[in-house]
């Protein structure tokens, strides 16, 4: 790691931020620095990982505040706060997060962006991956590997070979955490001994509404109602395609096959492409809406200026933060190729809605990690002065 | 007359409660009798005949407190409160021996209604429905924040989201206020009267008192020798507790007996006299059978005595304290 607290390396630090900033203000992205301080329930839905990395005070009511562990979240919750919510606008930050670390210090500096309402989703999408890597670029970063997946292509995937509604969590969500197909598809439907033929024997034939009634029947007879939050409709739905699962339905090979020939493809965007459209052609698949969208993304990049034939594109690639739903980037310094990400970056349409905003609202961001360039050394460069 | 003040050892025991009991008879066993200060309201004692120790009685939850601090140099607790407490415990804490009492288990229980749920993967799976579902994640009701992060992280189970609970945890998914809960169960009695199920691979901890000794505290050579006494008669205890003495006459014992005796029964020789009077100690789930065996070996009476106490030249608490230290 290139984190030392000697003055050079502080000087070199806070003369980056400040170029930064200066670039992506000049981008169009105007600045907007959230407190430190911040109500801490903000960050409490965000999931356990990040909550038990906050550090947390309150203050005389009892009210609990932490130190900012992000900027994504507060940038969010000014938009929506704000009059542009629901219209297009876009923020760059750069300052401290505070987030607990046993591998490296826990208050560490970040810069980003973030681009909210955007009416062409692609356009953004290439926009703030280019707006990124020319703003490291400028900071003497310019020999950068990107890679680049899409969480929305193997959605649609899934959804296009009508699996059952589990099959589908099952393998977005090991998508997600890099599992392979084969560790996604030998996970055990079920525990030890609950072997539920007997029912789907006596199921047998009935349709799905009737085999769902009397499962919530059976329930209500024995004094279940609605406990623990889930309905019984959903309870018994969920046990009626358990019990079909272990009944010997194993995953169809035709549709593991086409999984397994999607999982492969990692190489650069455009043959990328070709290889989506010609699966999706050979399969009889319609991923016509996703594809389309690939290629106006890659349009985008390209008429950027951006080396499009330079990156490398993976259906495999996914950052394992749960609320991405498209895009998704990151660049490594080809100096260090072994490192961690430089920038990383993607989309998150979902997320605004879940903090409260109106309709479907699009966002795509990045975040720079100051620690991890390579900063120049002072008289080098003379960029900061 | 100025008194020096010596460093002392730092023993922290459960100041009320069962573990309190079972604690104290746990040490009178071992002959450290506890003796305490003017009276019953006094928190710090002595060990009778023990100089250069001094008993802390503090509540279990303090005890973890002072052995991560480094203000106790030995404590009795539950494992569940060292590894729920302790950030990173195994570093800072030396578990030193198992005590066999306060035995409990930190499990994961959803509601019985669930039928579609006995696995971790199928509350995987819920976790993600429910969330997508409803926009929110699904709630765990707990006090032991930190096993449950880290358990739940390991089942890859992350659309969750904790609340924390000081006090009947179980009754929270009735009362609405979580979906499921992480909680300390014995027999599992409270969770069915709450209509609770434990997943299947639901068991965070099979948790015990623990004899732990804490990494951080002052271990000069006075603490050291004071631990090695305690330590020594401790594990004299507990090995006399678990083997038991076996004699029998044998006309012709041969050194082949020995070593049979000692692969069939993990029997080891303590006397062997030119009579054909022999004494061999064995664990005390063998004794049947080595008698057994005895007797088909010649002899015509096999006696079993117990013992009070067996201290040997090596002492496994103490030493497996000593590796640990610096």
């Amino acid at each position: 790691m290139s984190v030392s607290a000697d003055p050079t390396s502080t000087t070199a630090k806070r003369a980056a931020s400040a170029a930064l900033i200066a670039h992506l203000e000049a981008s169009g992205y105007p600045r907007h620095e959230p407190p430190i301080l911040q109500k801490a329930n903000l960050f409490f839905n965000s999931g356990e990982d990040i909550r038990s990395r906050l550090y947390l005070t309150s203050d005389l009511s009892g009210a609990e505040y932490c130190l900012r562990p992000e900027y994504t979240i507060p940038v969010c919750a000014h938009y929506l706060a704000s009059e542009a919510a629901g219209f297009a606008a876009t923020y760059s930050y750069c300052g401290p997060v505070f987030r607990f670390r046993t591998d490296g210090p826990s208050e560490f500096l970040q810069a980003g962006l973030e681009n909210f309402g955007h009416p062409d989703r692609e356009a953004a999408d290439a926009e703030i991956l280019g707006v990124t890597l020319d703003a490291v670029a400028a900071l003497g970063q310019s020999d950068v590997d990107v890679r680049f997946g899409d969480n929305g292509l193997i959605r649609d995937l899934v959804a296009a070979l009508n699996l059952s509604p589990q099959w589908q969590r099952r393998i977005l969500r090991g998508h997600a955490q890099d599992k392979s197909l084969d560790a996604i598809l030998a996970q055990p439907v079920n525990g030890k001994g609950s072997d539920h033929t007997g029912v789907l024997a006596a199921l047998e034939g009935v349709d799905k509404q009737g085999a769902r009634a009397l499962v919530e029947d059976l329930l209500s007879i024995a004094g279940i109602s609605s406990v623990g939050g889930r309905s019984v409709a959903e309870i018994a739905d969920r046990f009626l395609e358990q019990a079909a699962l272990k009944a010997g339905e194993d995953f169809p090979t035709e549709h593991h096959a086409v999984l397994k020939e999607f999982l492969d493809i990692e190489t650069d965007p455009d043959q990328a492409s070709g290889r989506l459209r010609q699966l999706a052609a050979t399969t009889g698949l319609d991923l016509g809406a996703a594809l389309d969208r690939f290629d106006a993304r890659l349009g985008f990049m390209a008429a950027r200026g951006l080396d499009v034939a330079d990156f490398t594109f993976s259906t495999r690639f996914a950052r394992d933060l749960e609320y991405y739903t498209g895009f998704v980037f990151e660049a490594f310094d080809r100096a260090r190729p072994q490192e961690e990400p430089i920038v990383g970056g993607g989309r998150y349409d979902g997320l605004l809605k879940a903090l409260g905003g109106e309709g479907d609202i699009g966002a795509v961001g990045a975040a720079i990690w100051i620690e991890r360039l390579q900063l120049p050394q002072r008289g080098q460069m003379d960029w900061w002065r | 007359m100025s008194d020096v003040i010596k460093p002392q050892l730092v023993l922290a025991v459960p100041s009320k409660g069962r573990l309190q009991e079972n604690a104290s008879a746990f040490f009178a066993r071992a002959g450290l009798q506890f003796v305490q200060g003017r009276g019953a309201r006094d928190y710090r004692g002595k060990i009778a005949g023990l100089d250069g120790v001094e008993v802390a009685f503090v509540s279990t939850s303090e005890i973890v407190t002072h052995l991560a601090a480094g203000t106790a140099h030995l404590g009795v607790t539950g494992e569940d409160l060292v590894r729920e407490s302790i950030a990173d415990a195994d570093a800072k804490c030396e578990l030193l021996a198992p005590l066999g009492f306060g035995h409990a288990n930190v499990i994961v229980a959803v509601p019985q209604a669930w039928i579609d749920v006995r696995t971790m993967a199928d509350l995987e799976d819920v976790a993600v429905a429910f969330r997508a579902r409803r926009g929110e994640r699904m709630r765990v009701a707990t006090k032991y924040v930190n096993l449950t992060r880290r358990f739940f992280a390991e089942s890859h189970v992350t659309d969750y989201r904790i609340v924390e609970s000081l006090g009947a945890t179980e009754g929270a998914p009735a009362a609405g206020t979580a979906e499921l809960i992480v909680d300390i169960t014995t027999t599992g009695g409270t969770l069915a009267a709450n209509a609770l199920k434990i997943l299947d691979d639901g068991v965070i901890l099979r948790s015990e008192a623990n004899f732990v000794a804490s990494l951080t505290a002052p271990w000069t050579v006075e603490t050291r020798e004071a631990a090695r006494i305690i330590l020594s008669r401790i594990a004299a205890e507990e090995v006399a507790r678990t083997t038991r003495e076996v004699s029998a006459r044998i006309a012709q014992v041969d050194l082949e007996l020995f070593a049979h005796a000692e692969v069939l029964f993990a029997a080891r020789p303590r006397r062997h006299l030119a009579d054909g009077w022999l004494t061999l100690t064995c664990p005390k789930d063998k004794v049947p059978a080595l008698a057994d065996w005895l007797l088909t070996q010649g002899a015509a009476e096999v006696t079993v005595a117990q013992l009070d106490y067996v201290f040997a030249e090596k002492n496994k608490l103490y030493e497996k304290l000593v590796a640990r230290l610096p």
